[in-house]
């Protein structure tokens, strides 16, 4: 008769969504209904003269409206914001609706003549709801209890216990009595009944499992754009897939650099045993070997099918069949998407279609997200490089660095002034050395991707203090008048801590090195429309019209600042305006030469709301 | 005469910081390593121990600092918790951002960067001394 609902299937009822919907249109009808049944009776009963129970059908259209009324109010009151509960208040709601529907339905129909009423029609109407609003087989057991209403009513008429009411005068009387007509419409009813159940159950199915499979595909599609990390893309490729056939198996196996093997990436829905099985060894796996060169493979009965490579396993699972789907890339194949059903012989050849259709969708993201775990490892790799060698070369500069200090500085070792002097040149040339290290390593850092941290929000204020912090002692040594203003309320920007204290220390230690003694530093930091902007301005050696163009170039150094005996490796500014970029941000520079020079950094505000999600 | 210990493994730095604290006065015991250190704390108990991070093992300086400082009652180290440890560091110059002494996570009391300065490391260690006793 009816399809039956596969065992494995989550749910075939109707969505909390939907429930709400269809809810709103009865309770719409149910107005309709009930005004419809008062407006029928006082047409009826006082123009037309019908011998109808007038009193006791407008008390029928009363009850309708009023316990509307109490559904409408009940429906107000349903929403709660967990999932299960919600959908089990809403499934409860609708069951209360069907039985009082059902209630004044019975009444009525008995009201306007049982087994000759004219309104027995509106009962398989009625069923559609019900279809639409419940799984299956609650319909049917709908269906068995109008059946049982309206023969129940037959017979206590019968049997004289209930009165009956002739609605249509011309027909004969006693017709309700008679046991061939009762069957009879007793027959056709049911008939009709369980054929618009049975249609309205296979409308309702196809379009849910439309609904999935659009909604899976959709899925797939937003996660190729959405996300470049490989277990999420796989992830949402098993779920996709499991979802889109209705059933909770689904599983992808990658091939391993060889080629040779399947390991397994993710599984959604196996049990640990069955997930660690073992390799899955292509060379022996007839399965995977089609699968692999492009078609879609289905296996109707796994008890039976010889291309099984652990069939106990797939047995102990509880595995019916298994589709297997080939993820293929730019021309190679990449691994196959396979989903189980509880149940055999249950995948159609739509259903491989559509399964392909989304290993495709999959297969560009999981080509994105591989290549993107390439390079991001080969960025820590080179990350990595770059410290190791950084710390190689620092250690030992430090320690000659130090060890000069120390000589030049102990009050027992008597050096005479040239000697003092070369110890100093060699000092200077080393402490050059180790700038060029810090700046070289900054420089990588902000080639780098990966080797700062990933940007979160952080606050400016705290990171410029500590900038002017660090370079207190020189600006007190060198008596610059500083002036540092910012506003109270923390502006906080999408980067780096790391790389926000690099940029504002290489510009304000520039501003102190290059500001002769006496001179003014003014760090600024304000909101404009969207942006911190923060504004160094100092009273320095200024930079000559011509080198402004060329400042952000690696190793290039302004001619005035080379004429002068101040150390520098050229590299800050370049450094500068590399991170910056890397946060979306700007920078820009007023000079003029012998007077001052001004650096203004733009960055984008993160709002806190965002900055605490 | 105030007994200083250095933890370093770079014999450079050790000499440098050795010629500089000698100079001011101090008695000076050297380690080439995380446990040479720690048994030389045991031994000869100084009055404040300069400990560098150690970069080459990557986390030999802080797991120093931590047994050192270690909270457990039971701990050998417990009676030399109170011993000031002045942290010798690069990583300064690598970020400009300070991370102080914090005592959660890295039980120290004053750190000193690399490369050395002599006047601040004498200043340093004069002030941790005086507010030990």
């Amino acid at each position: 008769m009816a399809k039956q609902t596969p065992a494995n299937h989550p749910i075939m009822g109707a969505e909390p969504g939907d429930i709400a919907n269809v809810t709103t249109r009865l309770i719409q009808i149910r107005w309709g209904a009930g005004i419809l049944v008062l407006v029928a009776t006082a047409v009826c009963v006082h123009l037309l003269g019908l011998p109808l129970p007038a009193h006791i059908l407008y008390l029928v259209g009363v009850c309708i409206l009023v316990y509307n009324a109490v559904l409408v109010w009940v429906a107000r009151r349903l929403y709660s914001p967990k999932p299960t509960l919600h959908l089990r208040r809403l499934q409860r709601f609708v069951l209360l609706q069907v039985a009082l529907d059902w209630l004044s339905m019975t009444v009525f129909l008995h009201l306007t003549g049982g087994v000759s009423s004219p309104a027995i029609p509106i009962y398989a109407i009625h069923m559609l709801s019900v279809t639409i609003l419940l799984p299956s087989p609650s319909p049917y057991i709908y269906i068995a209890l109008g059946v049982g209403a309206l023969a129940a009513i037959a017979v206590l008429e019968r049997m004289a216990i209930l009165p009956h009411y002739t609605v249509i005068p011309v027909l004969p009387p006693g017709l309700q009595l008679d046991p061939i007509y009762i069957m009879a419409q007793i027959a056709f009813f049911t008939m009709a009944a369980t054929a618009t159940v049975h249609l309205a159950t296979l409308v309702m199915t196809r379009l849910r499992e439309h609904e999935r499979q659009v909604t899976a595909l959709l899925e797939t599609t937003q996660t190729v754009s959405s996300t470049l990390s490989l277990p999420e893309v796989l992830e949402h490729l098993a779920i996709s897939a499991a979802k889109a056939l209705a059933t909770s198996r689904a599983s992808i196996r990658l091939l391993d650099e060889t080629g040779e093997h399947l390991h397994m990436a993710v599984a959604h829905g196996l049990s640990e045993e069955y997930q660690t099985k073992g390799l899955v060894d292509v060379s022996r796996s007839p399965l995977d070997q089609e699968a692999l060169s492009g078609n879609v493979v289905i296996v109707k009965q796994t008890a039976t099918d010889q291309r099984i490579q652990y069939p106990k396993q797939v047995i102990k699972e509880g595995i019916g069949s298994i589709l297997v789907a080939p993820i293929i890339g730019r021309g190679r194949p990449l691994g196959v998407l396979r989903v189980y059903a509880d149940q055999p012989d249950r995948f159609t050849s739509g259903d491989a279609d559509f399964v392909l259709a989304i290993a495709r969708q999959g297969a560009v993201a999981l080509e994105n997200a591989l290549a993107h775990e390439t390079l991001q490892h080969a960025d820590k790799e080179r990350a990595q490089f770059v410290r190791t060698i950084t710390h190689e070369l620092r250690a030992p500069v430090s320690g000659a660095q130090s060890l000069l200090r120390v000589l030049l500085k102990l009050r027992k070792v008597k050096l005479n002034p040239q000697q003092r002097d070369i110890l100093a040149r060699v000092e200077a040339r080393f402490d050059f050395l180790a700038a060029l290290i810090n700046d070289l390593l900054a420089l990588a850092a902000s080639k780098t991707a990966g080797f700062l941290k990933t940007p979160e929000p952080v606050a400016l204020q705290p990171i410029l203090g500590e900038c002017i912090d660090q370079l207190a002692h020189e600006i007190s040594e060198k008596r610059i008048s500083m002036a540092y203003e910012a506003p109270d309320t923390m502006l906080t920007v999408c980067a780096s801590a790391e790389g926000l204290a690099q940029i504002f220390s290489n510009l304000i230690g520039n501003a102190v090195k290059y500001t002769p003694p006496d001179g003014e530093l003014t760090v600024h930091l304000t909101q404009r429309t969207g942006s911190a902007v923060i504004t160094i301005s100092d009273t320095g050696i200024g930079i000559p019209a011509k080198d402004l163009p060329h400042i952000w170039e690696e190793f290039f150094r302004a001619s005035n600042a080379r004429r002068s005996q101040i150390v520098g490796t050229g590299l800050g500014l370049s450094i500068v305006k590399r991170l910056v970029d890397s946060l979306g941000g700007m920078i820009s520079v007023q000079s003029v030469e012998g007077k001052e020079t001004t650096f203004t950094v733009s960055l984008l505000v993160t709002p806190l709301d965002k900055a605490t999600s | 005469m105030a007994k200083i210990l250095i933890i370093d493994d770079d014999p450079d730095m050790v000499l440098a910081i050795r010629l500089c604290l000698e100079d001011a006065g101090y008695k000076i015991i050297e380690a080439g390593s995380g446990n040479e250190g720690l048994e030389k704390v045991k031994s000869e108990n100084p009055d404040l121990i300069v400990l560098d991070v150690m970069m080459d093992t990557a986390t030999e300086g802080f797991q120093v600092s931590l047994t050192l400082r270690s909270t457990d009652p039971e701990s050998e180290y417990a009676p030399y918790r109170q011993i000031p440890i002045l942290m010798l560091t690069a990583i300064h110059t690598t970020t400009p951002l300070r991370f102080g002494p914090d005592e959660e996570y890295l039980p120290v009391d004053d750190f000193v960067e690399k490369p050395l300065d002599p006047d601040l490391l004498v200043q340093k260690v004069k002030s941790l001394l005086t507010a030990g006793t």
